[in-house]
């Protein structure tokens, strides 16, 4: 991680793209199955074995969905030892999610991330927020990880993350701190009145030559769009437990204002720097690769 | 009350020219849009019906019905458009003169309305205003009269818009529609109106004439309910093919499009005694409610919800460009001019669950519409369909969705624009919706 604006030419929206391996092992015996979320703007590919998570790949979506699917698959693959030929079946969701060339059939990204949220958390999770690069969902779920309704926002780009990048650029703050550094106000400000991305550029303009600090500005920011995603929340019915997912769950002055707005805690969210530890942001992945288990399965039966 | 004010008070000013070029360009890409439906349509059932050929044919709004009305205007016949189905066809009918319903379902004009009003109104009426701003649509053009009912506010402002080209007979519905002295008013109106239409067609509507035409729309009636009646079973027909069916009926010439629909029921008919389903029968079955959805740009939802993956079925529809044009038949007792101008208004006020009404009760119809759709039609969820702008529909929705979840059936609120630019977002959403109802069948 980077100290903000150190370095000359920084690419402050850029963020972290990895790959991890969990400790587990696999033999010839086990079922592989993988799914390839590609989204707006993150394309995310995990493997599983058994229908556990065994790795994934995060990688930025590039101009071309299908390129962005391959490139999300070799990197969840890299290291495990695994050839692409060895998966049983894939399943292809997100927004370019007919565009995934090797995906044996495309789910969409709200059951997924459904699926996903309830394999991270358990059974206990009823309401998934998903914030993507380009959209929010709001999805109430049962007990298996069943959708049992949902809502987006509209087109637009208002509260995503790609909302977030442009701040970062415009702030020269690295995307990753943007939450922390939010909440570094004594006073939560006023929520600035419009959250489109075309005009809040303007509008943070405005208050940064007004003396706001960064910081300032950031809150105000985070908070309008803390209240969007709420709102919602309200709109689908909040029921416990709640969590959220995709990009922005990573993003604490999200996360942590949404709890405050609502009045509940969201379940812990699990540390994803750290080895062995899974990642809210790919949870429309796993949720592919858990479909694509139980499609396989299915198929063998029939 | 004659024609052609001089000065325009709300349209702008628009060179020939520009009219010229922009209807080339927008019909041209009207009829690719109305092709393209067709095929998609012939695609999704292979084994599509015969009888479908005329509809595809008669849905064509540059073709054999345009030039059918041009020849009947020559020889002297009067064409009454209008803009909502409040407006009593049977009296047009009566005075040999042609009824047309004239909204736009076309996406390019909408961005021409906003010449005229600002894009918070409703797309459906600045479409409409943009298609007369460059005289796209045929059955507008050719209309003498439009009849303009004051039902929400984007249609009472469009007749007054439209009166910088056109003779409009405004009428005036009552909001409450479940009190004497409401349809008392609105009984009114249609004697008022029946006046007109005969004073401008110079025909007199003879007590005769009127039977014969409310006698011409029982059939038509029960042609439909006969077409909705196959969509109750296993499915023997994609939904947008009746949904086709049902908005000809606004064009069509009403005798004709009668014959046609009921020569499809008969191929309907032994294709449910085949067992020959145009989908799976555990295929989800959808109902879509809301906002009118016009032919041709409109079938946006329609084509996303059957080729959706996994497919939906549409086997119903609460709309008024779909089965409440002909859902509800004229109830008369006695043939006198009395009754049957009684029954007419009675009709066109108390069957319908148009959004503008409100009462004690609110707009209970509308509510017991859609529950006994469900049920009839084993209706699995349903599409509440709401363009921007579109307030009455989009302020309904809260009180439709707890009806609705009170007896377990699914409904998502989808709200879109004239554009086609939001497909791959409605896809997300309507897959997402049809996935959840077939999860509840499996997985």
């Amino acid at each position: 991680m980077t100290e903000a604006g150190t370095v000359k030419g920084q690419e402050f929206w850029r963020w972290q793209e990895y790959h991890r391996i969990m400790p587990k092992k696999w033999t010839n015996k086990d079922l592989i199955t993988a799914g390839v979320d590609v989204g707006s703007v993150g394309s995310k590919a995990a493997i599983m074995v058994n229908g556990e998570a065994y790795s994934w790949g995060i990688t930025r979506t590039g101009s071309n969905s299908p390129e962005s699917a391959t490139k999300a698959l070799s990197y969840a693959l890299e290291g495990t030892g695994l050839k692409a030929s060895d998966i049983k079946y894939i399943v292809g969701t997100g927004y370019g999610r007919v565009n995934v060339p090797m995906a044996n059939k495309a789910i969409t990204e709200i059951a997924c991330h459904a699926k996903g949220a309830n394999y991270i958390w358990g059974p206990t999770v009823r309401t998934v927020l998903d914030v993507g690069g380009q959209d929010i969902k709001a999805i109430r779920i049962d007990e298996t990880g069943r959708v049992t309704s949902f809502l987006m926002n509209d087109k637009c780009a208002a509260g995503t993350g790609r909302g977030m990048e442009v701040f970062a650029d415009l702030l020269q703050i690295p995307i990753e701190d943007i939450g922390g550094i939010s909440l570094k106000v004594e006073k939560e400000p006023e929520p600035v009145s419009c959250t489109c991305v075309a005009f809040a550029k303007t509008e943070a303009m405005g208050l940064l030559r007004k003396g706001w600090t960064k910081e300032k500005v950031l809150a105000a920011y985070t908070r309008a769009m803390a209240v969007r995603m709420a709102n919602l929340i309200n709109r689908v019915g909040l029921e416990k437990e709640l969590v959220v997912t995709g990009g922005q769950s990573k993003n604490i002055g999200i996360v942590s204002r949404i709890e405050v707005i609502l009045g509940v805690k969201c379940l812990p969210m699990p540390n994803w720097r750290d080895e062995g530890s899974l990642d809210p942001m790919v949870a429309g992945a796993l949720g592919a690769a858990l479909f694509a288990k139980a499609l396989y399965e299915k198929a063998q039966k029939a | 009350m004659m024609n052609e004010p001089v000065e325009k008070r709300y349209m702008p000013e628009v060179s020939r020219k520009e009219i010229d070029e922009l209807k080339t360009t927008m019909k041209a890409a009207s009829q690719k849009v109305m092709a393209e439906n067709i095929e998609r349509m012939k695609k999704a059932d292979p084994k599509r019906p015969e009888a479908m050929k005329y509809f595809d044919e008669i849905s064509n709004l540059f073709g054999k019905r345009q030039e059918e009305i041009a020849a009947e205007k020559a020889k002297g016949k009067k064409v009454i458009g209008y803009m909502c189905l409040f407006a009593p066809t049977e009296l047009i009918l009566a005075a040999d003169a042609i009824p047309v319903r004239v909204n736009s379902g076309w996406y390019d004009t909408s961005k021409l309305g906003d010449r005229v009003v600002p894009v918070e109104v409703c797309p459906v009426i600045r479409s409409t205003i943009g298609a007369k701003m460059i005289e796209l649509s045929p059955f507008m053009e050719q209309s003498d009269a439009l009849i303009s009912v004051l039902t929400c506010d984007g249609m009472t402002k469009l007749g007054e818009i439209l009166s910088d080209y056109k003779t409009i007979w405004g009428m005036n519905v009552p909001r409450i529609k479940d009190s004497t002295q409401s349809l008392r008013f609105w009984n009114d109106e249609i004697k008022q109106m029946k006046n007109q239409i005969e004073t401008f067609t110079g025909n007199k509507i003879t007590r005769n004439k009127l039977k014969e035409a409310i006698e011409l729309s029982h059939r038509a009636t029960k042609a439909f309910r006969r077409l909705q009646e196959l969509r109750k079973g296993s499915p023997v027909i994609m939904g947008r093919d009746a949904m086709l069916v049902n908005q000809t009926f606004l064009w069509d010439d009403k005798l004709r499009w009668t014959q046609k629909t009921e020569a499809l029921c008969d191929e309907l008919e032994k294709r449910a005694q085949r067992k020959d389903w145009v989908c799976s029968p555990d295929t989800p079955r959808v109902m879509i409610t809301g906002t009118p959805m016009f032919w041709p740009d409109n079938w946006k939802l329609p084509t996303l919800v059957e080729e959706s993956n996994p497919q939906g079925i549409i086997v119903a529809d609460e709309q008024c460009s779909g089965e409440r044009i002909l859902n509800d038949p004229v109830g008369v007792d006695e043939w006198s001019m009395d009754d049957m101008l009684n029954a007419i208004g009675e009709r066109y006020l108390m069957a319908s669950t148009c959004p503008c009404f409100t009462s004690k009760d609110g707009n209970e119809d509308r509510i017991n519409w859609l529950l006994n759709k469900v049920k009839d039609w084993k209706v699995q969820g349903v599409v509440y369909y709401v363009v921007r702008g579109c307030m009455l529909y989009a302020m309904e929705y809260t009180r439709v969705k707890k009806a609705l979840d009170k007896i377990n059936v699914p409904v998502y609120y989808l709200d879109t624009e004239y554009t086609r630019e939001d497909v791959g977002q409605m896809k997300t959403r309507v897959e997402a919706f049809l996935e959840m109802l077939t999860a509840r069948v499996d997985m």
